[in-house]
């Protein structure tokens, strides 16, 4: 059980994490989404003990982390957003510091190694000098740090950057089977990464908290409109003034590429993919690709970090320039993340 | 603290650091060794330790660049500062690791006067205190390396930065002897010392009026001393850079005089230095 209450950290005048509250319980896995810079890091470094907050309190498993700092990081595993190795040491006597660092009994250490490399997979690396290894073999070992001692609570930064996609879906895997015994906490920028292995997702953004709500409910908010995706040789003009003209639920058109359109509509009649193909015969527009598609979360996710969501969704239209002002958004955070 | 202890002692023989810092401090001394003890046939060994302390500019950084540096550019800071170990601890572990090396080159170079005792008689006790002031003198240097790698990521920077400390109180005698003596720099500095005091508490409390009234009572204090006995303040300068003076007090272990009070003077400024590695770390992360 973690509790995260009224957490705020500021560097100066820059506030980096602003009034976060939140609760994990045991035995969940908790995302935390945010564009790069959004504050993901401190609150996760502020967690593990690793730097202080300027106010608020977080409590893991009835311990506070400032007041008896030495028991709560006991119950935790960290993987740092860098995975925290010695380049100069062998796998096996790295994660033997970790155990000598972490005080695990000596007796348990030789079982609890075996199952860790067993878990993370590096049974085939475990003598060879970590600076020669490759980065996914480092991030393993650095997992395979955070779970020495199988501490109750793991807290992963970004634990799939750099990775391979056969990489990422491994890494994944073994998240999803660490999720049964302990309680985890990941960050992410990247969205079905969070989708795909966590029970709850944070959205951070600009160091606040902008939504906190079980996967589900995230998909479910593309329920009530149906959404298709088609090409045809026209300007959006022409195909814009043709479908409004034939019905007002129809004016969200949005241009995707040249002659690629995608059309959201409010969902009551069903699949409508009949209605649009009839609409387009009477006008001649050849339809040269047609396929239905779920309003994906990363839309969803765009438009809950602006802020504007309730708006523009509700009418079931995509409003070309907010995309492209949010896609210059996560530039310009992505750049100051370089510049930093 | 054995767990850092432990890995930093290894990865001073797992990096060459550990091997260069034996080899350069042995050869060094076997080249002494072999000019003075040998060459021209003197049966102490203290001499020889003597001419070797200039090597300290070099070998104190070798020793004590990495300890904290490369931990901040590696990011293992991280693993340390989130484990269930106390940051003080920390900081013991690595200046014993320092401290246990440079002690293993000790041991080496003390076959030099057991070689000497088979040709002669060589002065056991007097040849063992210089070997411990020898020791206590290292270890000091040592601690402020390891504070001086706290305070960047970069090994050069650091290295280069101990290299001036080291430099700095192996210099300290002459630059003691040149200060001033007469009393209106002697009140100078003492005003010195007081706004300096006055200024920490501030940086520490932020308390504008509680450091402003002891820096004026400083200064009343000073001014009364002054009027009483304008005498006391004669010298201060000297008197007191002098009890900073680590070189000083080697000197008595030089001489094969054992004195306590010179021990404890050392083991107290490792302490001093290692709770400044400490706080300075601490308040890095409450910043």
């Amino acid at each position: 059980m973690i509790e995260v209450k009224n957490l705020t950290k500021r560097y100066g005048k820059n506030t980096a994490v602003d009034n976060i509250s939140f609760v994990v319980g045991d035995g969940e896995i908790v995302g935390f989404l945010g564009p790069n810079g959004a504050g993901k890091t401190t609150t996760m470094n502020i967690m593990t003990g690793y730097i202080s907050s300027t106010e608020g309190s977080v409590i893991i498993n009835g311990f506070d982390i400032l007041k008896e700092p030495e028991k709560a990081k006991k119950q935790i595993g960290y993987l740092p957003d860098m995975p925290p190795l010695y380049g100069d040491m062998r796998v096996s006597e790295y994660l033997e510091f970790v155990c000598d660092i972490k005080n695990v009994p000596k007796e348990k250490r030789s079982d609890m190694l075996e199952e860790i490399y067993d878990i993370v997979k590096i049974n085939d690396v475990k003598s060879r000098i970590i600076k020669n290894l490759s980065k996914g073999y480092r991030q393993r070992v650095g997992l395979a740090q955070a779970l020495v001692g199988f501490p109750d609570v793991l807290i992963l930064d970004e634990p799939t950057v750099g990775l391979d996609p056969k990489q990422i879906i491994e890494m994944r895997d073994v998240i999803k089977e660490l999720g049964e015994r302990h309680t985890v906490i990941l960050s992410s920028h990247i969205l079905h990464e969070v989708s795909a292995v966590c029970d709850k997702i944070i959205i951070i953004n600009d160091g606040k908290i902008v939504a906190q709500k079980r996967t589900d409910e995230f998909e479910n908010m593309s329920e009530g409109f149906f959404n298709v995706r088609f090409k045809a040789v026209k300007s959006s003009d022409e195909i814009l003034s043709i479908f409004s003209g034939f019905n007002p639920s129809f004016d969200g058109v949005m241009e995707m590429g040249t002659y690629d359109f995608s059309m959201s509509v409010k969902n009551e009649n069903g699949d409508l993919r009949e209605e649009i193909f009839n609409i387009a015969s009477k006008e001649n527009i050849p339809i040269l690709m047609f396929k239905p598609v779920t309003f994906s979360l990363e839309e969803i996710f765009i438009k809950v970090i602006n802020n504007n969501y309730s708006g523009d969704f509700e009418n079931g239209v995509l409003d070309e320039n907010s995309l492209e002002n949010d896609a210059e958004k996560i530039d310009d955070a992505l750049a100051d993340e370089e510049d930093d | 603290m054995f767990a850092v202890f432990k890995k930093e002692l290894r990865t001073y023989f797992n990096t060459l650091s550990g091997y260069v810092f034996l080899g350069f401090f042995v050869l060094i001394n076997a080249y002494f060794f072999s000019n003075f003890n040998i060459g021209q046939g003197i049966p102490t060994y203290s001499n020889t330790l003597m001419y070797t302390l200039s090597m300290f500019l070099i070998l104190i950084p070798v020793m004590t660049m990495r300890l904290f540096a490369e931990e901040a550019r590696q990011k293992t800071d991280q693993l340390l500062y989130t484990s269930p170990v106390s940051v003080s601890k920390i900081v013991v572990g690595k200046f014993l690791s320092a401290a246990v090396l440079f002690l293993i080159g000790l041991i080496i170079i003390a076959l030099f006067p057991l070689i000497l005792s088979y040709y002669g008689e060589v002065p056991f006790w007097e040849t063992f205190c210089c070997f411990l002031g020898y020791f206590l003198l290292g270890a000091s240097l040592i601690s402020v390396g390891l504070f001086i790698s706290v305070l960047t990521d970069n090994q050069i920077v650091a290295a280069v930065g101990t290299f001036a400390a080291v430099f700095f109180f192996l210099m300290m005698d002459g630059i003691i002897e040149s200060m001033p003596m007469d009393t209106a720099s002697s009140l100078a500095f003492v005003a010195f010392i007081i706004f300096v005091i006055s200024f920490v508490l501030y940086n520490g409390t932020k308390n504008i009026i509680v450091s402003a009234s002891l820096f004026a009572a400083g200064i009343i204090i000073e001014a009364g001393f002054y009027f009483y006995d304008n005498l006391i303040f004669d010298g201060i300068i000297i008197k007191v850079l002098n009890w900073f003076s680590v070189l000083n007090r080697f000197e008595g272990f030089y001489m094969g005089v054992f004195k306590l009070s010179d021990v404890v003077y050392y083991i107290s400024f490792i302490a001093v230095f290692l709770y400044i590695t400490v706080n300075t770390i601490e308040k890095r992360r409450w910043r």
